[in-house]
Parts: structure tokens; sequence; C-alpha cells
């Protein structure tokens, strides 16, 4: 019987399923939100569908993201910075570093034979994370998905001059009423994560390749600016998204695989699919 | 302000427009004391948009403004906490309001009053209602996160959980207080300490700084024109000795 593999990764913003045997068999990207945050349990049984499995012949779960503790049905939970590292090593061999803008936080992490030895992160302050762009499309009425396109019309990146996501915004906002073009303001922004991620990154000393992930490698944008302070250009997964979720079914499979060959039986949870008692 | 005592004031949002702003506050004032322009000997204007103060005798600091402005209200101050809409600072004032030491908090929103405005928006309360609801709060709410567009989502999903209002923002004047507190620390705090700025007019802040610091703080009747009367002592001491400025349409 062949064996299936689940990961589960859920982020501040979005949770991500993948279910995998030899390769991804389904795949659901579903908000997070508030309401949301106990409900992995759902996602999962879209997974499930789309894959035509029954819970039961999933053989190992491992849960990652910030709220990996909210997921009741999973087998394992591993960190994120784990996880990443072994999606980006599968999916992208090359890559040495990896840097992964999410929806609340950023991080740096760098690679050695597909294990993380070193990382930085930022999830204390909004400026370098998705959350900033957020925010600053919000108020300048421009949808999230459409910044990165609209970025690439700017003839001159406007400078934004303030770190504080609350500032950036006020002074964006104020630069588009006295005139300057909207693709230079987003240019600007992204220029103004990619700065902020940069700084933060340098401390790990950035080997190539690098590799970019997160909601932010969506945004064609970011990844430009992002290899401009670079001054190379990035790998990029096909769903940048699913990379943690892609390690965390990978990493499931090395534990079980790890068991037989030793002959150890593993703890396993319950294979019934429901609501997290909330632990935050 | 006359012989030392103030004759009238006027506060009103900065707004977009910082010159017609600066013109119609000093219209009010001038309205309630049944004064007008040419009456006054000499204008001192301060502050981020001091420039726009057309009618200004002369440009001070907000700082040295607002040292003075303490000074005169509380003599025995010997530290400032001002709790402004974009920033924080916190400075020692020697006799006389000279400012020593200093400290300001403007490259992030976490110490200063543009976070609970955040988060009054959030929970569609009125920012001047939050002080005295935040003192009902039997439970604090804990949050995660100092940062202001993080603690607005926090609030968010707090809220999605029931908790009730007074209990986060009791939560958010604790978090706003350990930020003011470490700035303190880093000036050093020295009694007695005065709390100004719109920041002050939010009594269960003041509380909450209270705890975090375990010293007693003097609040003004009116924290937002210590330095507008600071401004207006300063302009005394240079009119009133010489009498000799008339120009008031300088600047």
């Amino acid at each position: 019987m062949s064996q299936y593999f689940a990961g589960v990764d859920i982020g501040s913003t979005m949770t991500k399923v993948v279910i995998m045997n030899q390769s991804v068999l389904a795949s659901v990207i579903g908000p997070t939100g508030p309401e949301h945050r106990k409900l992995a349990n759902r996602v999962m049984e879209e997974a499930l569908g789309k894959a035509k499995l029954p819970f039961e012949d999933i053989t190992y779960v491992v849960a990652t993201g910030y709220g990996r503790i909210n997921v009741p049905f999973a087998d394992k939970q591993i960190t994120e910075i784990s996880c990443h590292a072994r999606g980006v090593a599968y999916l992208l061999p090359e890559a040495r570093t990896v840097i992964d803008i999410g929806g609340q936080d950023s991080k740096g992490i760098k690679l050695k034979d597909g294990r993380a030895v070193d990382f930085v992160m930022n999830d204390k302050c909004a400026a370098g994370t998705g959350r900033f762009l957020e925010v600053a499309a919000e108020e300048l009425g421009v949808k999230l998905e459409d910044m990165g396109k609209l970025s690439l019309e700017a003839k001159k990146a406007v400078s934004v001059s303030n770190t504080c996501t609350v500032f950036a915004t006020h002074e964006v906002v104020t630069k588009l009423s006295k005139g300057a073009a909207l693709p230079d303001i987003i240019a600007g922004l992204h220029e103004a994560i990619a700065t902020r991620v940069y700084g933060m990154l340098r401390r790990l000393k950035i080997e190539r390749e690098v590799a970019l992930t997160g909601g932010g490698a969506k945004n064609i944008g970011l990844v430009r600016a992002m290899e401009a302070k670079l001054g190379f250009a990035v790998l990029v997964p096909p769903e940048p998204l699913l990379t943690g979720a892609i390690g965390a079914a990978l990493l499931g499979k090395d534990i079980v695989k790890e068991a037989e060959e030793k002959g150890t039986t593993l703890a396993r949870a319950e294979r019934r699919l429901q609501e997290a008692t909330l632990f935050t | 302000m006359s012989g030392g005592e103030i004759v009238s004031h006027h506060v009103m949002p900065s707004g977009g427009n910082y010159k017609l702003t600066a013109e119609e506050v000093v219209k009010k004032a001038l309205g309630k004391a049944k004064l007008s322009l040419k009456d006054i000997d000499y204008i001192v204007a301060t502050g981020y948009g001091a420039s726009n103060a057309t009618s200004a005798n002369e440009v001070f600091s907000d700082l040295s403004c607002q040292g003075r402005g303490v000074s005169y209200l509380f003599p025995s101050a010997r530290m400032v906490i001002d709790i402004g809409g974009q920033f924080t600072r916190v400075f020692r004032v020697k006799e006389k309001g000279k400012v020593t030491a200093f400290l300001q908090s403007e490259k992030c929103a976490a110490g200063s009053g543009r976070f609970l405005q955040v988060i009054a928006k959030v929970l569609q309360i009125d920012l001047k209602d939050i002080g005295e609801l935040s003192l009902k709060s039997k439970n604090k709410v804990d949050f995660n996160t100092g940062c202001a567009v993080f603690a607005e989502s926090e609030a968010i999903s707090r809220v999605a959980e029931g908790a009730l209002k007074e209990d986060i923002l009791a939560g958010l004047h604790r978090t706003l207080a350990a930020k003011i507190q470490s700035m303190v620390e880093r000036v050093g705090l020295k009694p007695d300490c005065a709390v100004v700025g719109g920041g002050a007019k939010d009594i269960g802040l003041v509380r909450s700084i209270e705890q975090s610091l375990a010293s007693k703080l003097l609040v003004p009747e009116e924290p937002q024109i210590v330095a507008a009367l600071g401004a207006a002592l300063l302009a005394e001491e240079k009119a009133v000795p010489s009498r000799s400025v008339t120009n008031l349409k300088g600047g």
C-alpha cells in the first residue's frame, strides 16, 4: 500500500495544506483569519477531497507555521524554519539561502545539505513584512495582488523615509495627494520592504542561490526590488506559498522512513478531523 | 497670556493645511479673550509646523517651550513625558524649564498616541472615552506585540474571541506604558515626573504608566497646551523687558 503524507502550514494570514506521496497530489490555500484559526480541519478536508483520499490513508501529518499548535490532528509539530528549509531544498536544490516574506513576518534561512543551519527573523515589527504592503495597499485603494504589476510601470520609485508602517502609509498617502504617480509610490514601498529585509539578512552572509518564498514572492515588483538590493536574480518556486507545507509533508516522510529503518513504532494522533481548542 | 496668567486658549486638529489652521486657531483664541491681533505684544510659534504660523515674531523649538510650560505649571517637575500624536518624548528639566537629557520615539508608532488612535478605530470608540472605559477592566488582555499594526490585528482577534473592550484597552495601555517605561529608564527616572501631550488626557494610560514606573505623575489640567503655554511665557519674556517689538506681521 502506498504511503501518503500531509503538511499543514498555518501562517499568520494563510493556511496551506499539501498531500504528497512521491510528489504533490493535492494542495489547498485558504485564509487563516481570526475565525479560521481553529479550522485547519476544513482546509485538510478540502485537500483530502481533491486527492480523493480518506483521512485514514494519511500515514503521517506534520503541522508547521505560527499556528501549528492549533492542529489537533497532527502527528507532530515542526518549526517553520525546518519546514521551509526542507521544502526549498526539495524544490530548488541549488538554493543556499531562503528569504521568506510572509503575511506578518519575514525570515532569512541559511541552508546546508538541505537543512537550516542559521536563521534570522522579524515578527516584532510590521515593516519588512507582507502586512506593510497590505496596510499601504488598503490606504492607497489598490488591490494587494495588483501592487506588483502596477509598480513595474514606475518611472522613478518614490523614496519612503519612514520605517514604521503607520507613518510610512501616512507618508505615501500625502505624497500621492501632492501629485506623485501611483506606480512610483508602490515601487517605493517595495523598495522600503526590500531594504528592511536586506538589512535583517546581512547578518546571515547571503550565499547564492537565493530562493524567495512566502506571499511576498508572488509580488513581481517586490521580487525585482529584492533582486536590485541583492544585485542578482533570485529563484522563486512555482507556488511560493506552499514551500512550508511541502517541507512539513517531506519531514513527515523522513520521520516515517527513519522509524521503519530502525523498526521503532511512531506515536500518532487519532485520525479524526476536528476543530482546535485554541492555544495561543 | 498677560501678567503671567492665561487669558484664553484654543486647541484644534492641525489638519492638512497648517497655515490656515494656524490663522484659525489664533483667531479663535483671540475671540475667546475678546482681543485682536494688534493687542498682542509678541507671538512665539512652536511645534512641528511652527514655520506656518505667519503671525509669529519668532519660532522656538517645541522642546524649549514644553520645558518652560511644565516648569511654570509644576515647578517641582524634573522629568517630562510628552505623549504626542506621532511620537513620544522623554526629557529632563532643570529649574526654569531648561531641558537637559532627551529621548524621542519618532521611528515607530508603538510608543505614541498614534497607537491608541489605531486601536480606537478598531474598537469603534471615541479616543477621549478610552481612558475611563479602560479603568473598568478587571482582566487585562495580554498583547504579544508592541507594533501598532500587529496590535491592531491582535485586537481584532481578541474582539472576535469575545474579549471586552475595556480589557483590550487596559492591555494596550500596559503595552504602551512598557514602551514608555523603557524610554524613561534610558533617560533615568527623576521625580517629580509630569506627563503632557494628548496621551496625558487618557487617564487609563496615565495610571498604567504610574504603575510601570511606580511613581506618581503630575498631569496638567489641559495637557495639550503646555508647549503653547511655554511659548507664550517665552514671548512674554521677550516682550515685557523691552516693549520694543511691535512688528506683528514680521516673522
